[in-house]
């Protein structure tokens, strides 16, 4: 009789999701960030993507190797998403270094790569604004190593949080993943459950 | 003039044991699975391949070259606490003897710093290894947006 009510209580927990709760890491539902899309037109975020469940990238173009890693996973996840017919996603990727990343850079960075921007936004935006949405979403980027070119211009690296998010449709932040890295399955699972 | 015979003779064979060994000198080290990573024109992106080291001794890479990019530098990718990634040049990468090095994602690559042009899929092009004893050595690379999942 007490293993069968065990295996019920066992059963219950499992289908309420006991391991799939997702606490709210940060509240971006009453913030409102002036950003800039690829086809500089102005946004309001998370204002403009409410309503929908959002994963967010946090990148700068002049890096070589991370950020790529987490743009092509996020075109990974996009396309798991349109196979399994799950809707009411936005990807969003945010630069960091909204200096170099002007519209037009983000556009070629997307281009490049045929990235299917029908749900998929890139924005930056002026430094300040930026700097303020960095430290809400708990994203760190630093100048690092550099370049200097011939001409006698100096190009920094950040050393940067590898990041992506997993928002909800009210704009508040509910898991973190290492963005370069992250496991594709396991993020389709929380976007299904969440 | 039997003498002469057989020092011309010496000298021819002398000749073909250094060809000889010259050429075995090129192939101890091999460069396989070149790729480069999609780019727009005026970004900076990353070679990445797998250096064979098939001879009994160290070789090390000094430098790469490309017509692809204004600079071309050997970086490594690293992980700081917090999920933090960064990036920094090396100024040689050590091949160990009778083992491979991979210079991949997320680790060592050739980072090619401001492209002259857009890198799409599927386009190939060619890089210059530079190595200490193995000398100059040209790779053949592809153009792709992610690494292949058999070598990951
Ligand atoms: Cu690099």
């Amino acid at each position: 009789m007490h293993k069968v009510l065990i295996n019920c209580l066992l059963i219950f927990w499992l289908l309420t999701g006991c391991g799939n709760d997702f606490p709210v890491i940060e509240d971006l539902g009453s913030s409102n960030y002036q950003l800039t899309n690829q086809i500089e037109k102005e946004v309001q975020f998370p204002d403009f993507v409410k309503g929908k469940t959002v994963i967010a990238g946090y990148i700068f173009t002049n890096c070589p190797d991370i950020c790529p890693l987490t743009t092509n996973n996020m075109r990974l996840i996009q396309e798991r998403l349109k196979k399994e017919n799950v809707k009411n996603v936005q990807f969003v990727s945010i630069s960091f270094d909204p200096e170099n990343d002007t519209p037009e850079v983000l556009k070629k960075f997307a281009e490049v790569r045929n990235l299917d921007l029908s749900n998929w936004t890139f924005l930056t935006g002026d430094k300040p604004v930026v700097d303020k949405l960095m430290k809400h979403v708990g994203v760190v980027a630093v100048p690092g190593d550099s370049t200097v070119f011939p001409s006698g211009k100096v190009t920094y690296y950040y050393i940067h949080t590898d990041r992506i998010q997993l928002i909800d449709g009210e704009g508040r932040i509910r898991k973190n993943y290492p963005g370069s890295s992250i496991n594709v399955d396991e993020i389709i699972e929380d976007i299904k459950s969440l | 003039m039997k003498i002469r015979t057989v020092l011309y003779l010496l000298l021819f064979i002398s000749g073909i044991i250094v060809a000889q060994q010259n050429k075995n000198q090129s192939s101890k080290i091999e460069i396989k699975e070149a790729w480069i990573r999609v780019a727009a024109q005026g970004a900076n992106t990353a070679l990445f391949f797998e250096v064979v080291n098939n001879s009994d001794k160290p070789d090390t890479l000094l430098a790469a070259e490309s017509e692809l990019a204004e600079v071309v530098e050997v970086h490594e990718t690293f992980k700081r606490e917090n999920d933090m990634m960064g990036m920094r040049k090396v100024n040689f990468v050590v091949i160990p003897p009778r083992s491979t090095v991979k210079f991949k994602p997320r680790d060592l690559h050739v980072m090619l710093i401001k492209l002259k042009s857009d890198l799409k899929v599927g386009e190939k092009s060619e890089a210059t290894l530079v190595f200490k004893n193995a000398g100059k050595l040209k790779a053949g690379a592809v153009v792709r947006d992610m690494q292949m999942m058999m070598n990951k």
